[in-house]
């Protein structure tokens, strides 16, 4: 079915039903414009002809639930654990059970049963704290009975989940370390210049052994199944597995390397996946600039 | 009237559509777009010394906005918070509920805020000497910076001082450290607040804070 | 060309899938990621145009001073925009009247759109809580923009208000002008609405639901002192 748009006297179009609908979704047709169907012989309001179509279809809401989303583990995982508000402030909260303990970036706790006692521990020492993320790691465990936890990092963004199960490898940027279970080893690993020129810090984190691993993004994550090669922006990259090779470059040729406002991008190369965030940090930070304090010498 | 919250939980914002006669109260700057025939006046907020209390005291704004349909056709308002987040609407019919400062974004008329003391320990924990609560009869907006959980508690439960949004009047909140007194200070975690009792609360998943805090080692 | 919009409102990413030979248009600094086979070329203006004015005039708009155009080599391929804040992004068709759209806020556009930069007038160049320029799109073909929040027409039939810095874009249909908000200057400044814009005419106007000055402020005292 073609249809015709008149506005103001002038006809626009023809256009397919499912445009004319997604036109008056984005408001870029108005009810009260006129419509024409081909073969027909009256014009009529659009609200009226979208009303009265036979194969009308309810479209699902653009926005989604008021609350975000929830996800629940389907696949393995060592701790039962929901994140909650995805995409854009995912919260995880994970039930420890009596005796055990999780490990928890500093600062990022929200809530908790009281019976969960915190410790703070020096992780890594200074490599760890070279590589970005605070010196401090917390490390809470349920006593005398399960306790709950709920986290919230500080970046807006949301999170994922990866079970590793001994053989795994994954790679996160150094601001992505959420939390993990104890047998998890998180390591923190020289990125060369490499490193150097992704905006993220000096080092990436390498994550392997057994248990549940969490990470998180600024901004909404993006899950991109890398098979052969594939470009992301250095400061959009938030985790990849092992078995990728990767290269910093530059977009298009020296023109673009210093015009192209692109900066350097990472190219990776190989079967496997890569994690992306659809904001970063930097630009964030430096749109704060009009908004801070004076200092004060 | 009819209302709905969209855009939620990143941004949402209030879509209020006032039938002839009616009104509602909107925090300062909480418009960000209405029909051109609605009424737009600037009031004390409820009343001079009382709109002192709150601005001082509660962390809302002395002036509060009030929009009137004085035509004899419904007429749309649109309503936000000041930063991106969630928003809930809840209907009191006579029940109070505390929200912490600044939370609050629009009322209709048969609600009333409050300054209420909330003790010296919630300054300690830079929470504010005093806590704001709405009461009476209507609808009232509220929300934060993350996104909103509804939490059922039954007996205690803690949560981070920046991360309590609302709560009903009934529980108790004692602030105490987050764990021993090195883990505190080194944790990140500082202070936190114990919520005793059997009632709702609501926490927002991110904080201002927790957001500077992470946006501030990369500033230069 | 098929453009996804995904992740909305919150932080949301616009993927664009090319066919061969196709090409989009967009910021600089607004790839997030691409096929490895993705050619970039950068320009002032449009594909295989550019100059020193156009340079200038996209500056003062506050977008960036290059564009980039991205072109699958062989191939299809896809590529992925974002922006510096977080918030919306929409897709609209140009067919017919052309759109105003406050700087800042241009994402992408397929090369058949056309973009020019209007001088808003000293008054609304001041007070409006926009930037002082427009950037103005016409042709055919879809455009990619941005918002700060959530992103919401509104028809306006006669008058309608929109708070200064709440303004994402609108039909070339419609004009504006600085007003105040209340009854009376005293109410439109104690009640912090200050200056409103106040649209005339017929057409669509495109609202931010948030402003990213307020939160901007809101924030400000926690950050580390410049």
């Amino acid at each position: 079915m073609q249809i015709t748009i008149n506005r103001n006297g002038e006809n626009y179009g023809p256009y397919s039903l499912e445009q004319v609908r997604e036109m008056l979704d984005s408001g870029q047709a108005q009810p009260t414009d006129m419509g024409h169907v081909e073969g027909e012989s009256e014009w009529v309001p659009l609200s009226e002809l979208s009303n009265n179509l036979p194969e009308a279809v309810e479209k699902p809401p653009v926005i989604g639930s008021q609350d975000g989303d929830t996800y629940t583990p389907t696949g393995e995982h060592e701790h039962e654990f929901r994140i909650e508000c995805k995409p854009d402030f995912s919260y995880l909260t994970v039930q420890v059970p009596a005796n055990q303990t999780l490990k928890v970036e500093a600062s990022a706790m929200a809530t908790m049963s009281t019976n969960m006692v915190m410790k703070t521990k020096m992780k890594g020492g200074l490599s760890r704290f070279l590589g970005g993320e605070s010196l401090f790691i917390n490390e809470f465990s349920a006593q005398g009975g399960s306790a709950e936890i709920g986290i919230a990092p500080g970046s807006p963004g949301d999170m994922d989940h990866v079970h590793l199960s001994g053989a795994d490898e994954i790679f996160l940027q150094s601001s992505a370390y959420v939390a993990s279970g104890m047998q998890v080893n998180v390591d923190s690993k020289w990125q060369g210049f490499k490193g150097f020129f992704s905006g993220e810090g000096l080092f990436l984190l390498r994550c392997t052994g057994h248990g549940d691993l969490w990470f998180n993004t600024y901004g909404a994550m993006i899950e991109i199944p890398v098979d052969g090669n594939y470009v992301v922006d250095t400061s959009h990259v938030v985790a990849f597995t092992g078995g990728l090779q990767y290269s910093v470059e530059s977009v298009g040729g020296l023109k673009s390397l210093f015009l192209s406002g692109e900066g350097l991008v990472c190219r990776f190369a190989g079967q496997g996946k890569v994690w992306i965030q659809t904001r970063h940090p930097m630009a964030f930070a430096n749109w704060t600039y009009p908004f801070r304090p004076e200092s004060n010498n | 009237m009819q209302s709905t919250i969209e855009g939620g939980p990143a941004f949402a914002y209030i879509n209020i559509d006032l039938d002839p006669g009616e009104t509602v109260i909107g925090e300062s700057d909480a418009m960000s777009s209405m029909a051109a025939d609605l009424d737009m006046e600037a009031k004390f907020n409820g009343g001079f010394f009382a709109g002192l209390a709150k601005a001082f005291l509660g962390g809302e704004s002395l002036f509060v906005n009030h929009f009137t349909n004085n035509t004899s056709s419904t007429q749309r308002v649109t309503l936000v918070q000041g930063t991106p987040g969630n928003t809930r609407a809840v209907e009191l019919n006579g029940q109070q509920l505390c929200l912490q400062p600044g939370a609050y974004i629009a009322s209709t008329p048969g609600v009333q805020l409050g300054v209420r003391w909330a003790g010296f320990k919630s300054w300690f924990a830079r929470e504010g000497l005093f806590k704001l609560t709405v009461t009476g009869t209507g609808t009232v907006w509220y929300g934060a910076y993350g996104g909103l959980l509804e939490k059922e508690v039954h007996g205690e439960y803690i949560v981070d001082t920046s991360h309590l949004v609302a709560y009903e009047p009934q529980m108790k909140l004692n602030i105490q450290l987050a764990g021993g007194l090195f883990s505190s200070l080194f944790g990140g975690e500082g202070f936190v607040t114990r919520v005793e009792g059997k009632g709702k609360i609501v926490v927002q998943t991110r904080s201002m804070s927790g957001l500077a805090d992470w946006i501030n080692p990369r500033l230069w | 060309m098929q453009i996804n919009i995904t992740h909305r409102p919150g932080n949301s990413a616009a993927k664009v899938s090319l066919e061969a030979g196709e090409s989009i248009t967009a910021e600089g600094g607004a790839m997030i990621a691409m096929s490895g086979h993705m050619q970039v070329e950068t320009t002032t203006h449009k594909k295989d145009q550019g100059s020193i004015l156009g340079a200038i005039k996209r500056l003062v708009t506050g977008e960036s001073l290059f564009l980039n155009h991205f072109t699958p080599s062989g191939g299809p391929g896809e590529v992925y925009f974002g922006t510096a804040l977080s918030g919306d992004m929409m897709e609209y068709n140009l067919n017919g009247p052309g759109i105003m759209v406050q700087g800042g806020s241009y994402v992408a556009s397929s090369p058949s759109v056309d973009m020019d930069i209007q001088w808003q007038g000293f008054g609304k160049a001041l007070f409006s809580g926009e930037s002082m320029f427009l950037i103005r799109l016409s042709g055919q073909g879809p455009v990619i923009l941005n918002s700060f929040g959530a992103v919401y027409p509104i028809q306006v039939n006669g008058e309608y208000i929109v708070d200064t810095g709440h303004i994402v874009a609108f039909e070339e249909t419609l004009n504006y002008e600085v007003s105040k908000a209340g009854k009376s200057w005293l109410s439109s400044i104690l009640g912090g609405e200050g200056l409103v814009c106040k649209f005339h005419g017929q057409g669509t106007v495109w609202c931010q639901s948030h402003n990213a000055g307020s939160f901007g402020a809101s924030l400000g005292p926690n950050l580390k002192p410049r």
